[in-house]
Order: C-alpha cells, then sequence, then structure tokens
C-alpha cells in the first residue's frame, strides 16, 4: 500500500468527501412535488384518459363507426355497436375497456375523423374495474370533464396529425381537421355567431 | 462440531425486494456459502412471443415496450429494425439521428436505475434519491416527445411517430451539459468508499472465456474485459456516424461491472451531444413504410396464404419453405444484446417470433456466479448483471 492511499484510509478522506456532498444538497432547492397537494402539469399530448369528442356543433359525438380503431388495436379493448338505418349506418354505442388498454393512441391516429382522444388527464382510478368500461355517455362525459380542467378555447391533440408526417399519409377529412372548439354551441349562439354556420 | 453440521435451502424472492422484480432463487447453503443456486423465472411471463403471432407487424410493436420496461425506447427500435431489414425500408437519415438520440437516453434512464436500486441494495441509500432525482428529467422529456414517460412506442416501422422540436432539443441540451458533473456526484458517494469496495471487489467473479461461454452480453460481459458491443460490430442506425467508445472492465467482478456501466453515462452523453450537432432536417418517416392500418405493401394478406394445413397439401413441401422468409435484426440493449428473430410467411403476422433477451441470459448465469459465495453477495450479483424481469419472462 503507498503511503498516500495509506493515509487517506486512516482520515477517511472518501467518506468525508460523499458527506461533504450530501452537506451541500441540503442547502439546495428541493426537487420533490408533494403529490397530492400540488400536482404536475403534463405536456401536451400525454396518453391519458379516453373520451369521445363533443362536436361543439351538433352535441353529440363524431363517430362515423368505420371501424378502423377496433382493427388498429392491439389489445381490442375496442367495441363498437352499430345498426343500419334507413340506409345508415348509425353508431349505437362505442366501448372502450381503459383496464386492457395499453396507451399506445394508435386508435387515435387512425381515426379518420379525430373522433377519438387520449387526453390530458390522468387521474382517473377507480373502485371498482366495472367503472373503467367506458361506455358512449360515459367517454363524451370525460371529454365534458377534460375540457372543464383545460384552460383554453381550443383543443388539438397532437396524436391526430403527428407533426412531421406527411400529410397525404391521411385521409382527407383528418387532413382538413382544425383545433376543436371547447365551448358548447349553446354559448356560440348566445355571443351570436351566425347561426347559418351550425348547419 | 462438524457432525451437527446440514445443508439448508433458503428460498430467496419471488417478493424480495432486492431480486428486482420476480426472480426466485433457490439456495443450498452450508453455513454461509452457497453450494448451489437455482433461478427460478416465469412469474411475469405474458407470452408475447406467441401473442405476436396473432397481430400485424403495427401491432406488434407496442407489445414490444412490454418486454425490458426500462428502456422500451431500444426494444422499439430493435423491432423496428428487423421489420425494416424484412421489407427492405430505407430509413430516412433525421428518423436515424431521433431514434439514436433517444434510444441512449433510454440507455441513461435505464442505468440511471439500475445504479438507484444496485446502490440501494447494497446499502448507499443518497445515490438512489440522486439518479432518481436525474431519471425524472429524462422521463420528462420523453413525455414531452412520445406522450408517455415509460412506455413509450415511438419508433415507427420506416422512421419514427412524430417529430422533435426546439424546446426539447433545448431541454436535452441543457440536460446533457450538466449531466458529466452528476455522474461525478455519484462517483463522489460510492466509487471509492470502503463499505462499497468491499461489496463488490473480487465478488462474483467471471472470466473472459467463460463469461463467452454462459452467453453474456453488454456491460456485464465488457466487465470481464471482452470487447464486444453491438452498435460498434454491427452498427444500426446512425451509430456509424457518430464517435464513441466502448468501455472495457479488467477482472470481472462487481466492482468492473458496475465501472464499465458508470463510463457507459459518459459516451452515451457523447453520442447525444453528437447526434444534436449533426441532427440534419428532412422527412422523419419513409415513403414505402407501412400506414398503421396493416396489411399494407409489400407484404399483404392474403386468405388462402393463412391457411397453412390447407396450403401443405396442395403443394409440395418446397414451395412451402420457400415461402417463408427469416430475419434476425439485434441492437444494444443497456443490459447487451437484445435480438429479435422473425420467420415470415406472406401475411402481415409474423409466423413465429422469437426474442433473444438478455436478462433471460444473464438469470442463467447466476447459479455459476453464485457459487461459493456469500448470501449477501447474491444480492451483488443480481444488481451487477442488470435483469429486468419483463424481458427475462416476456
Amino acid at each position: 500500500m503507498k503511503v498516500g492511499e495509506f493515509i487517506e484510509k486512516i482520515l477517511m478522506i472518501e467518506i468525508i468527501k460523499g458527506l461533504w456532498l450530501t452537506l451541500r444538497m441540503l442547502f439546495s432547492k428541493p426537487v420533490t412535488i408533494q403529490y397530492p397537494f400540488e400536482r404536475r402539469k403534463v405536456h401536451e399530448g400525454f396518453r391519458g384518459r379516453h373520451a369521445l369528442v363533443r362536436d361543439p356543433f351538433t352535441g353529440n359525438d363524431k363517430c362515423i363507426g368505420c371501424m378502423r380503431c377496433t382493427t388498429v388495436c392491439p389489445s381490442r379493448c375496442i367495441h363498437i355497436k352499430r345498426e343500419k338505418r334507413e340506409n345508415k349506418m348509425v353508431v349505437t354505442d362505442y366501448v372502450i375497456e381503459a383496464s386492457r388498454c395499453i396507451y399506445c393512441a394508435y386508435c387515435v391516429e387512425a381515426c379518420p375523423v379525430c373522433a377519438l382522444v387520449l387526453t390530458e388527464d390522468y387521474e382517473y382510478s377507480q373502485y371498482s374495474i366495472e367503472n373503467l368500461v367506458f361506455d358512449k355517455e360515459r367517454l363524451l362525459k370525460n371529454w365534458d370533464e377534460f375540457t372543464k380542467k383545460w384552460g383554453k378555447d381550443y383543443y388539438f391533440n397532437k396524436f391526430w396529425q403527428p407533426p412531421g408526417i406527411d400529410p397525404s399519409r391521411w385521409p382527407k377529412t383528418k387532413r382538413e381537421q382544425g383545433p376543436i372548439q371547447i365551448k358548447r354551441v349553446e354559448e356560440i349562439k348566445r355571443e351570436g355567431i351566425d347561426e347559418s354556420f351550425i348547419n | 462440531m462438524t457432525d451437527n453440521t446440514k445443508e439448508l435451502i433458503i428460498n430467496l424472492g419471488p417478493q424480495h425486494p432486492a431480486t428486482h422484480g420476480v426472480l426466485r432463487l433457490i439456495l443450498e447453503v452450508e453455513g454461509e456459502i452457497i453450494k448451489k443456486c437455482i433461478p427460478h423465472i416465469g412469474y411475469l411471463h405474458r407470452g408475447v412471443e406467441k401473442l405476436s403471432e396473432d397481430l400485424t407487424y403495427v401491432q406488434v410493436l407496442p407489445l414490444t415496450d412490454r418486454l425490458d420496461y426500462l428502456s422500451s425506447m431500444i426494444n422499439n427500435v430493435g423491432f423496428c429494425l428487423a421489420i425494416e431489414k424484412l421489407m427492405g425500408i430505407n430509413v430516412p437519415e433525421r428518423a436515424k439521428f431521433i431514434r439514436t438520440m433517444m434510444a441512449e437516453m433510454a440507455r441513461i434512464c435505464s442505468h440511471l436505475l439500475w445504479i438507484a436500486t444496485h446502490a440501494l441494495d447494497i446499502g448507499a441509500m443518497t445515490v438512489f434519491l440522486y439518479a432518481m432525482r436525474d431519471r425524472e428529467k429524462l422521463l420528462e422529456m420523453f413525455e414531452m416527445v412520445t406522450g408517455a414517460r415509460l412506455t413509450v412506442s415511438y419508433p415507427r416501422i420506416g422512421g419514427v411517430r412524430c417529430d422533435i422540436n426546439d424546446k426539447f432539443l433545448e431541454e436535452l441540451e441543457k440536460f446533457i451539459e450538466e449531466f458529466p458533473s452528476k455522474v461525478e456526484e455519484y462517483e463522489t458517494l460510492i466509487d471509492r468508499n470502503r463499505v462499497w469496495l468491499k461489496r463488490t471487489k473480487g465478488v462474483g467473479v467471471i472470466t473472459a472465456e467463460e463469461a463467452i461461454n454462459w452467453g453474456l452480453t453488454g456491460p456485464t460481459l465488457r466487465g470481464s474485459g471482452v470487447y464486444y458491443d453491438v452498435r460498434k460490430f454491427f452498427p444500426y442506425d446512425a451509430y456509424d456516424k457518430v464517435e464513441f467508445e466502448v468501455p472495457v472492465g479488467k477482472n470481472g467482478d462487481v466492482y468492473d461491472r458496475y465501472k464499465c456501466r458508470m463510463l457507459e453515462f459518459r459516451q452515451s452523453a457523447k453520442i447525444i451531444k453528437q447526434c444534436i450537432e449533426k441532427l440534419p432536417t428532412g422527412p422523419i418517416l419513409a415513403e414505402e413504410a407501412p400506414r398503421i392500418r396493416m396489411p399494407s405493401s409489400p407484404l399483404k394478406i392474403n386468405k388462402e396464404d393463412i391457411q397453412f394445413e390447407i396450403y401443405l397439401m396442395e403443394k409440395n413441401i418446397e414451395d412451402f419453405i420457400k415461402k417463408f422468409t427469416e430475419v434476425y435484426a439485434s441492437v444494444e440493449a443497456p443490459r447487451g444484446e437484445l435480438g429479435f428473430y422473425i420467420v415470415c410467411d406472406e401475411s402481415a403476422k409474423p409466423y413465429r417470433m422469437r426474442v433473444r433477451a438478455p436478462s433471460f441470459v444473464h438469470a442463467g448465469a447466476l447459479s455459476r456466479l453464485c457459487e461459493g459465495s456469500l448470501i449477501a453477495d447474491v444480492i451483488a450479483n443480481i444488481g451487477s448483471i442488470d435483469i429486468v424481469l419483463g424481458e427475462c419472462d416476456r
């Protein structure tokens, strides 16, 4: 053993160095977030609770029942019930089993009319697993709950039109999709916007 | 007194907090010395390989997140590389650089969790807190780009999913600037600490020859002094366009494996820095990349092709075999060489997928590493080979 190493061992230099580091940290700003009292703001495009977009003009969902989301879903947790009424396909129910979902957002990307979204909402734990089977009403309610928290007038999800991808890869309806107005149609009426625009 | 001694069988795990998940070890001990160590795995088996036979290539991609959930980005890249090789897709340059950058971020992320838990197992609590502090920043950056913190599903067959923005690059640059000083902090705490040295030096020694025979890869192999890295030997993505070194250990003990990973931190930071500098502009997805709704060209589902039994009866066996193509692509995951071996027919689904998981191989070598050592050293060994049971059991 060299003399230097011996002195280092006797004087416990390496331990003192470590303790000095921890002591210095005592006076630095804490990085911990006290979770239930303060919440971290998630970034835009976070894949959280599912919701069906409520069309501000019709007050209903936008799903056309093309079944693309069900075919693309890797965990097969989306079920669509549809009926033929007067030569028109009508979506009667739209069910997502959130407990089976793996949050890949492929459904959001595949949707041609941007009807489905994984919102930035992340606190939705339930006591019972039945409450995590979202039907159409529940999904629309999720959207309302989310928009209440969302501070801006418009909402646009990143995965509807992923940045950097050539738009020619999407269907026409998807390409033309702009940000969604969060205000309901009644509120728009109240503010005096032309009614012909609604129809 | 020797007449009273008898062999004792101890069950370590699967709920033991230091076994990094659900690894179960059966230890035959004589006093404090281990005579035999038998790893039992399979508590986290989800059948990813079998499941993937029923899904299209695009749909399998999110499943690969769940293999090694600490570095899901690298798993995705490995799978994408295999499929790109199969379909002959040329990935655009920008996508390659973004992938390399994000993969190195995932490597730092994974190594940070490794140093945190490994040090915690051996008895250094402070490192855990410091490493988690820095990991949080990286996870936040992942969230900014990919929309998820852990299971990113960010790469896409033929490129990446969405473009990165300047805000992300700025933050990453800031992080990379100060990261080497953070690594020094961890080293100050444990590198020369006498307790750390006593617990790691000369423990779990494996020679270079034996390590190769056991099939070890990654930092576990490099700790024994073998120069092998998939990034250098079979470069993929943009690794041939960046400069980096592969740190190699000498003695093959727990300390050398620790040292290797600590040096890899700095190399990863170096790679990310170069990627930011060299990041080209252009498209991020190849034109021939399959659409999210597979099947698409060049592999199309044909209903007759799926029914193999019928096909076999009608045509001869040679025609049947010709229909199949096989492909193997591997990446350097934080734990070692992660390979995807895919046998495919003409449909859009893999006929058979096999994942060469480094954790699985390393868990097997645990019996060799632990033999003849003390019970306390088993924990150090498990930490040093850095296994993730999600990948091991698949």
